[in-house]
């Protein structure tokens, strides 16, 4: 079976090079431009092109000139001095040719005895349509002075309002170009070009090589700290109502996940998506895994009158692979435990109404919810967190609902905001969790230090009941803590008064934060937060740390990069006085 | 007698004063960028064309000496025109940007080569922008369930659809904001994200929005773009977002009872305790 799994692998792979490949071609409208040197401003999002032009068009047209531009975002094109136009109905000589595809309209100004201007209407060359009305700037150069392109390139293929695939491109990168076989630039308005099922990482450059009108395929190094620095691959089928796709992360580690993501618009009502997910050990692309496991997720969504409903599955396939020999499914192995059940799977329908007001006249809205749902086997036999065997059925249904206030503007420059929400959840094993949550936000606007400031109050709630049941359930003593009883000692000191929680824990916390924007070049963040829990936190086994102070500067340091610098604080927890994090991230 | 003799002096000044002009009144000038130099007239970015002298001469722009730069697309030009012939008798050439004449006078308008255009085109509609910056004003209000601390993101795609592209700060209870200069004449495409594609904003419906959000840069002083984020994609239902992992000890136990409990232990434990992570232990889609 063996030789079986390299020739699933090479005829996906040549699946998806056809499919690409087709797609490519069945491109409708597309230009091909080479020329001496082809050039690509990003920030402006403009093509130039200089000296021996060709421009092709899908129709089979071609155009040549000595300069070329394109704005890609407002989608026209110029190409100018002794321009020739030849095609299968057309030969034409002229100073230049101004492109409109969005109006179906070619402006050109043909080179005769008396100058005039001619408009093309589509692809029909037949008809010059002479003396009619042009864009007053139908034939305007963009203006680039001062910017500095960041791919210089020999060729490019553009599909308007989507991609350009440049071919042996030198890209701009830390004050080099480094050269390339191919790039492309993707500008679609359509963001799922870019959506992936990576997992996060630290850096991820992504290297975009092949695309058309509805596909694009990409090479990533990535760097996380599992894997290190490695190569992942993706590639992209997208259409207006439709997306697929397929990714390899890594591709060069032994550890795969091999994902894809489907997604489709039935109608402005209906939605579905599918995320299939294999983890595999195994040595090389086209080994047989060591070792297996699958994950499937389907969402639908469906809108109804005034709300609509979501239905979430998920599927876990704990061990794709068979057993070795001499072994069976109660046997535990190094990589295998036999309480993992094979396939633990959980499921949920909820409804989620629109936004309503109680009264015209009061300013207080409104949000209801209810779920079912049901989990079979979904941790495995002895999985749950406190590491005790469940039951393989777990049924629940809840019902919960928001009411909140919108900003509401009190004297100055003063606002106030205010929500509650509760939820209570039924569970067929018999006990039931109510959660509540109560926020109230007041907030200033500082008009001359261009500094808003915000103070919220929050109370969380959550009730494991278990009626008469209760105090055997949440037997006294600290959970995961080995001491047990009132007092747990760990490396991080000793932290009494356990006994006290019985199944009911609240949340406090007080947050202030204010934001100082004195441009749009410098903004400068300040959050604090602190949280008064029951039960006190345990370091090591649960809780959170009660002081955390987050900090973000963001910074512009040219028209193309951002800097954006942030650091957390914890404070006074788990033997840390202060635990900071850092953040640092460059953007356009 | 001495007032005649005032009076011519000052009429042979006036004259002498207003010689060099009447010499230059005969030409008329035009400053624009070329488009091209074909069959005996030169095209301008405007579209026009002038229609050049036998004779035409070509000369640097700033000496007005002849020039070996030769007449191309982008090069900017001086056309100077003979009013009378109403042929261009030199071009000053440069590869310097020019401030071009924005509008034609009545004599070089005159000299336009071009046929007059005679039909009208109903498709070609729309207000002429600068494309000077404007500051636009993102306020992004968003729904109950969004943890106090949360990150929230506006994915452009003049920024490659990354969903983490302009962080927004949030302001008062339910609002978050960022001013962002962009150009007039910009189509601007966005969507709000809580720093993920896996958390994207939805409809009031829980559907993802057909299209993204998006408005055209007008040629104002400023201006505020208001969204409204009904819910995330990964919270579908509204819910307040739960404690944070391991905030709260056991807050599901389905099974607490001490004894054998309701459900039977596990089977068995290998030496050494059980494998631990699972194998490939299943990923959610990318947060």
């Amino acid at each position: 079976m063996d030789f079986m799994r390299p020739t699933f692998f090479f005829a996906l792979a040549a699946f998806l090079f056809a499919a690409a490949t087709a797609a490519a071609t069945a491109a409708q409208t597309s230009l091909d431009v080479t020329a001496k040197r082809v050039d690509f401003f990003y920030n402006r999002f403009i093509v130039t092109a200089d000296g021996d032009v060709r421009v092709r068009f899908s129709d089979g047209t071609t155009v040549s000139g000595q300069t070329f531009s394109m704005d890609l975002k407002l989608n026209r094109f110029l190409i100018a001095g002794n321009v020739h136009i030849d095609g299968p109905t057309i030969h034409q000589a002229g100073a230049a040719m101004a492109g409109y595809p969005d109006l179906n309209r070619t402006f050109f100004l043909p080179v005769g005895e008396v100058p005039v201007r001619y408009t093309y209407f589509g692809a029909d060359w037949t008809n010059p349509h002479a003396g009619r009305e042009q864009p007053g700037d139908a034939f305007n150069f963009p203006n680039l002075t001062g910017e500095r392109p960041y791919i210089i390139a020999r060729g490019a293929r553009i599909v308007p309002k989507t991609n350009v695939l440049f071919s042996l491109p030198r890209i701009y990168t830390a004050g080099i170009y480094t050269p390339l076989p191919r790039y492309v630039v993707t500008f679609s308005a359509n963001p799922h070009y870019f959506e992936n099922a990576f997992a996060g990482a630290r850096a991820d450059i992504s290297v975009p090589f092949n695309g058309s009108e509805h596909s694009l395929t990409a090479l990533h190094v990535r760097n996380d700290e599992f894997n290190g620095t490695y190569l992942a691959f993706d590639q992209h089928f997208v259409w207006d109502r439709a997306y697929v796709v397929f990714g390899i992360d890594p591709l060069t580690q032994e550890e795969r996940q091999y994902n894809l993501i489907a997604y489709n618009r039935f109608s402005s009502q209906l939605e579905s998506r599918l995320f299939l997910q294999e983890s595999a050990a195994q040595a090389g692309i086209i080994n047989r895994p060591d070792n297996a496991a699958g994950f499937a997720e389907l969402d639908v969504n469906a809108g109804l009158r005034r709300s609509g409903i979501s239905y979430v599955e998920d599927n876990y396939y704990q061990y794709l692979l068979g057993f070795q020999p001499g072994t069976n499914d109660t046997i535990p192995q190094i990589n295998y435990d036999p309480r993992w059940r094979e396939h633990p799977m959980n499921a949920s329908l909820t409804w989620t109404g629109f936004e309503n007001r109680v009264t015209k006249f009061i300013p207080i809205l409104f949000r209801l919810r209810s779920s079912i749902g049901l989990a079979h086997d979904a941790y495995g036999e002895g999985g749950y967190p406190n590491e005790q065997p469940g039951p393989p059925d777990s049924r629940f249904q809840s019902v919960g609902g928001t009411f909140y206030t919108p900003t509401l503007k009190l004297g100055g420059a003063f606002s106030i905001s205010a929500q509650y929400d509760r939820q209570r959840t039924w569970f067929n094993v018999p006990h039931q969790i109510d959660a509540a949550e109560t926020r109230l936000t007041l907030s200033r606007r500082f008009e001359k230090l261009h500094t808003n400031a915000f103070l919220t109050y929050d109370v969380r709630n959550t009730n494991d009941l278990w009626g008469a049941a209760q105090l055997a359930a949440y037997p006294v003593g600290t959970s995961g803590c080995e001491a047990g009883g009132n007092t747990c000692v760990n490396q991080f000191g000793t932290f009494s008064g356990q006994d006290a929680f019985r199944g009911q824990a609240t949340s406090r916390g007080l947050t202030a934060g204010t934001v100082f924007t004195p441009s749009q070049s410098f903004t400068f963040s300040v959050q604090m937060a602190h949280y008064r829990d029951f039960p006190l936190p345990v370091p090591g086994i649960y809780g959170q740390p009660p002081y955390q102070l987050t900090l973000d500067l963001r910074v512009r340091l040219s028209r193309q990069v951002q800097l954006d610098l942030t650091r957390m604080d914890y404070f006074n927890f788990a033997n840390e006085r202060w635990s900071p994090g850092f953040g640092i991230q460059f953007s356009p | 007698m001495m007032r005649r003799l005032y009076a011519l002096l000052a009429a042979v000044t006036v004259v002498a004063l207003a010689l060099p002009s009447f010499a230059q009144g005969t030409l008329v000038r035009y400053t624009g960028q070329l488009l091209d130099v074909a069959g005996g007239y030169v095209y301008f970015t405007t579209g026009d064309a002038f229609k050049l002298a036998p004779s035409v001469t070509y000369a640097d722009y700033d000496t007005g000496k002849p020039t070996t730069l030769q007449p191309a697309p982008k090069i900017f030009a001086r056309a100077i025109l003979d009013p009378a012939t109403k042929l261009v008798v030199e071009l000053d050439l440069t590869t310097r940007r020019l401030a071009t004449d924005s509008a034609y006078t009545p004599e070089v308008q005159g000299a336009v080569a071009t046929q007059q255009t005679t039909a009208r085109a109903p498709e070609i509609v729309g207000v002429r922008v600068t494309g000077r910056e404007v500051p636009v004003e993102f306020i992004v209000t968003v729904p109950p369930s969004t943890p106090i601390n949360a990150n929230v993101y506006l994915s452009t795609d003049a920024s490659g659809w990354n969903p983490q592209a302009i962080k927004l700060d949030r302001i008062d209870g339910q609002r978050y904001r960022a001013v962002r200069r962009l150009p007039s004449g910009t189509r601007f495409v966005f969507r709000v994200t809580r720093g993920s594609w896996n958390s994207v904003e939805v409809a009031e419906n829980g559907l993802e929005p057909e299209t993204p959000h998006q408005f055209f840069v007008r040629e104002v002083d400023s201006f505020s773009y208001p969204v409204t984020v009904y819910g995330w994609s990964d919270n579908r239902a509204n819910a307040p977002q739960g404690a944070q992992p391991g905030a709260i000890p056991t807050p599901f136990n389905p099974n607490p009872f001490s004894g054998g409990g309701l459900y039977p232990p596990s089977r068995a434990t290998p030496p050494g305790g059980f494998p631990t992570p699972r194998p490939g232990l299943p990923n959610r889609p990318p947060r």
